[in-house]
């Protein structure tokens, strides 16, 4: 009960902090009180999981974009002129990891919460809780298993730990029952959660 | 483990969007550098979590993200600056 009301003070003192920092800097000049929702609204319309589904369908239907993708991602990112400016500096280095019927891979972010931004967004709550971080890194396997992704045992699970220097995404691979899809209908079954790879895509209809 | 939730579910509260989007802003505008944000961030967490059990309930991500924010705004000395202003 303590500890509840703990937590529930915190939310009024943290709700007025963010205010009174506001506050500051709108009189200071510094921002308007319109600065918040402007930056919000891009992830809303630029930067989102939409962009990542995008990247991984025209991936699933062009062998040599797939390539570049894994290679060079950022040059891959160019070619499809995403709206990326204005936002921080997260959409810098990012990476793909591309899975296979060897390899499925997996981000985490051991330190803080380095997440590509551009492609994916902002991430979920739990990617940035303490006990999923470290035990992502610990027992990957396993916690997939809690997201109710069983690997099959003879694939190998990669953490790829994103940092200041590269932030990590998962390209899925494609399902079955996708033959002659158009890129626009292979995105639309793209999720989040598999461009983290605590998912896979599941064929449509499933 | 924390419920698995859909990547669209970011804030918990108005003030955690708040805080959020004016550490962006600050960022834009060269108040201090994104990178020196996260340096900051990292410390910070590293210290909550050298100091808690990893599943303590007290957790707050944007409560650490909001005490970093107002450790930068405090060392950019824009706070003192109203002479200039």
């Amino acid at each position: 009960m303590e500890r509840f009301n703990y937590s529930k003070d915190r939310e009024t003192i943290n709700a007025a902090r963010a205010r009174a920092l506001e506050s500051l800097l709108i009189e200071k000049g510094v921002i308007t009180s319109d600065t918040v929702d402007k930056i919000m609204t891009i992830f809303e319309t630029e930067m989102g999981p939409f962009n990542g589904a995008k990247l991984v369908a025209r991936a699933w239907v062009d062998p040599e974009f797939k390539k570049l993708l894994g290679e060079d991602t950022m040059a891959a990112v160019e070619k499809m002129n995403f709206v990326t400016k204005g936002a921080g500096a997260e959409g810098e280095h990012m990476r793909a990891a591309i899975n296979t019927p060897q390899v499925h891979n997996l981000i985490i972010c051991t330190l803080c919460s380095c997440y590509p931004w551009p492609v994916l967004g902002l991430p979920p709550y739990w990617y940035k809780d303490p006990s999923f971080r470290a035990r992502a890194a610990r027992e990957p396997r396993k916690v997939l298993g809690e997201f109710g992704l069983n690997v099959h045992p003879d694939k190998e699970i990669k953490t790829w730990d994103s940092s200041a220097q590269i932030r990590w995404f998962v390209v899925p691979e494609r399902p079955d029952g996708t033959d002659g899809f158009s890129e626009e209908q292979l995105a639309a079954l793209v999720t989040p959660e598999a461009m983290m790879g605590v998912a896979i895509v599941k064929p449509p209809g499933q | 483990m924390p419920p698995k939730d859909n990547g669209s579910l970011c804030f918990g509260a108005p003030w955690e969007r708040q805080a959020f989007g004016m550490a962006l802003a600050l960022a834009k505008q060269g108040v201090f550098e994104w990178d020196d944000f996260r340096s900051e961030m990292i410390a910070t967490i590293g210290s909550w979590e050298a100091a808690h059990d990893l599943a303590d309930p007290n957790w707050s991500y944007y409560d650490i993200w909001l005490t970093v924010l107002e450790r930068m705004v405090a060392s950019s000395g824009l706070r003192d600056n109203s002479v200039d202003g």
